[in-house]
This record gives C-alpha cells, sequence and structure tokens, in this order.
C-alpha cells in the first residue's frame, strides 16, 4: 500500500488512441499510448476530460481494463445514451485521436497478487471493466489465488470479454453469469438480478473473510452491498465503486 | 438524464452520492499525493474507514462525509484562485521516504 501514497502529483497527460475494439454494441476498447505513463495497479482509473472549441469541459472516470503487466493502457468505455461524455468516446473517437487523461488513481479500490485472497469480484455491466483488470493481472502472475466472478448484464450480447473469461476460467477461478432481461436458448448461468441467495451460492463463505469488489451502477452496488452484508461479510471488507448518475 | 431533486444530497442520497475513491484525482490534485487508501477515523461516530469508502456528495464543492454517520470529513470548494479546505476527524497518512 506504501508505494500506492508515494508523493507524485498527479497531473493532465495526452494520450493518442492506438487501436480502438467494439467490445459490444454499446461498448468500445480504447487503447491509448501514454507518454510517461507511469503504471498502474488493477483496478484502478484514470480522468479523462474533454474540451469543446469553446473552452467547456467536461470530465469523466472510466475504469483500466488492462491489466498492469501488458504495457499498454486500455479503458472500455459503455456508451451511454444522454450521457455528455461517452457518446463520444465511444461512437466519435477514432484512432490517431488525442485523449486527455490523468491518472492512474483510485488506490482504494485496486487489488495486487501479494494482497492475497480469496476474491469475490462482482460487476454490473460495465462494472466488470476494473475487475478483469483484476483477473488479467492475476494471470500475468500465475493465479491460484481463489477467485469467484460474477457478472450480472442485461442480454447476453452484453457480456463483456466473453471469450477471454472463457479462456481465462479453471481450477481457482470460477465465472458465474446472470442475465436480468432475457434468457436466450441454452442459458445455463442465472436469469435475474444479483440476490443474496446468488451470493451466497458463488461464495466465498464470509468465514474466509474474502476481499470483496463490486462495481457498477449505483443501484447495482447498493443491492450487492446490502445482500453481502446480510450474509454476513464485514463491510470493511467490501470495496466499491459506483458509477454515479451521469455518462 | 434527471437533475437530482434534491443537489445537496440530504433527501434521497442514493442519488447524488458517488464513493470517495472517484474523488482521487481531484484530492490528489489539492494534496499532491493519492489519499484513498488513507484511513480516517471518524470524530463523531468512530468509524475508521478508507478514504475511497467516504460517501462523496458532488455540488458546487465536493464533501466527503463518513460512511458510518455522515458525519462531514472534509470540504473541498475551488475558488477561482485559490482552493478552501476543511478536515474533521482524525487522518492517518503514512508517506513512504524513497
Amino acid at each position: 500500500m506504501t508505494a500506492l501514497l508515494t508523493p507524485r502529483a498527479v497531473r493532465w497527460r495526452v494520450g493518442t488512441v492506438s487501436e480502438l475494439v467494439q467490445e459490444t454494441p454499446e461498448a468500445v476498447t480504447i487503447v491509448l499510448d501514454v507518454p510517461d505513463w507511469p503504471g498502474h495497479v488493477a483496478g484502478q482509473h484514470v480522468d479523462i476530460r474533454l474540451t469543446a472549441p469553446d473552452g467547456y469541459q467536461a470530465q469523466r472516470s472510466y475504469s483500466i481494463a488492462s491489466g498492469p503487466e501488458e504495457g499498454r493502457l486500455a479503458l472500455t468505455v459503455e456508451r451511454i445514451e444522454d450521457g455528455e461524455v461517452s457518446p463520444y468516446l465511444a461512437g466519435v473517437l477514432q484512432e490517431g485521436d488525442e485523449l486527455e487523461l490523468r491518472g492512474p488513481i483510485g488506490a482504494h479500490f485496486s487489488w495486487r497478487v501479494e494482497d492475497g485472497g480469496p476474491l469475490l469480484l462482482v460487476g454490473g455491466g460495465s462494472g466488470i471493466v476494473p475487475l478483469m483488470s483484476m483477473l488479467r493481472h492475476r494471470a500475468a502472475h500465475g493465479g491460484d489465488v481463489d477467485t469467484r466472478l460474477l457478472v450480472s448484464a442485461r442480454r447476453r450480447g452484453d457480456l463483456l470479454y466473453a471469450p477471454e473469461l472463457e479462456a481465462l476460467a479453471g481450477p481457482g477461478l470460477a465465472i458465474h453469469r446472470t442475465l436480468t432481461r432475457e434468457r436466450p436458448d441454452g442459458w445455463d448461468g442465472f436469469d435475474r438480478r444479483v440476490d443474496a441467495a446468488m451470493l451466497e451460492y458463488v461464495g466465498p463463505p464470509p468465514a474466509e473473510r474474502p476481499r470483496v469488489f463490486v462495481c457498477g451502477p449505483t443501484g447495482f452496488v447498493e443491492q450487492v452491498a446490502d445482500a453481502l452484508v446480510e450474509l454476513g461479510h464485514e463491510p470493511g471488507a467490501i470495496h466499491a465503486e459506483r458509477f454515479g448518475p451521469t455518462g | 438524464m434527471s437533475e437530482p431533486r434534491d443537489p445537496v444530497g440530504m433527501l434521497d442520497d442514493r442519488a447524488v452520492w458517488l464513493d470517495g475513491n472517484a474523488m482521487a484525482g481531484l484530492l490528489a490534485e489539492v494534496f499532491g499525493i493519492e489519499l484513498t487508501a488513507v484511513v480516517r477515523t471518524c470524530g463523531s461516530c468512530g468509524t475508521a474507514a478508507a478514504v475511497g469508502a467516504h460517501r462523496a456528495y458532488v455540488s458546487a464543492g465536493v464533501v466527503l462525509r463518513c460512511p458510518g454517520c455522515g458525519d462531514v470529513a472534509i470540504r473541498i470548494a475551488r475558488l477561482p484562485d485559490r482552493d478552501v479546505l476543511q478536515v474533521r476527524g482524525e487522518w492517518s497518512v503514512e508517506l513512504p521516504r524513497d
């Protein structure tokens, strides 16, 4: 933890978009080339600042999707239709464009392999993004920390990183999915909102004192955090990251 | 996107507060260090919680409140020429010397 507190003014930098990957119809991964990027810890985010020609600025936080070992900075942004920033990032932005950003920041919602486990990661919608960084970090180090991932999405087509998660799953990493708006033919996951019974099934039980990371829309995080406390998880062990009302 | 009916956030707090972790950039700008992992003990209820686990109310300025009782932890007002800070409770900050 101490290394995360190293005094270092977090300054605004300019990154260049080196690659865009359409993950789902609504979500795009933005790979950035950032000179002097200091590296990040899985779970951290960056602030992105857009400036209009008249000087008006809008700023939002986006989780880092790439693992710290990848040597690149990738963000996955889901378009919020009436949002102010995300429609630009996931729709207008093109390779070669420049973006103003600062970070990495947000040490409270971060995990390193040496922090240990077991781990319970719960993501709603694009709330899986910082959790994906943790899974990529875990995999880069051999990945034997007992980890349970629970992902909630509206529809199957909204599930992010599906092929990569398929490849990562195995001994030590259990992946559970739930869909809240449809139940496709042959679907073998859950088909309801996350509740206490689902979390109890996914585990690990509170007695194992898992480190818990929950990320998603505010209502989702509230519901999951309440259910976890109801099950007996220590409130202080639950790290939460809410998107808030804007996009 | 609808406007919060209570912009100060005291009536329906679910609508308007964020995690202190989301204020990492602002805190780093004001203090020069990453503060979200720092533990603050509330002077009112005694809850010890990371700054990142506090509740951030954002309007004209930012107010971080204790996740246990809602007591104010810090107020940050950004004026054109200066930042005005009011800090409360016990903050335990460890800074490594390289």
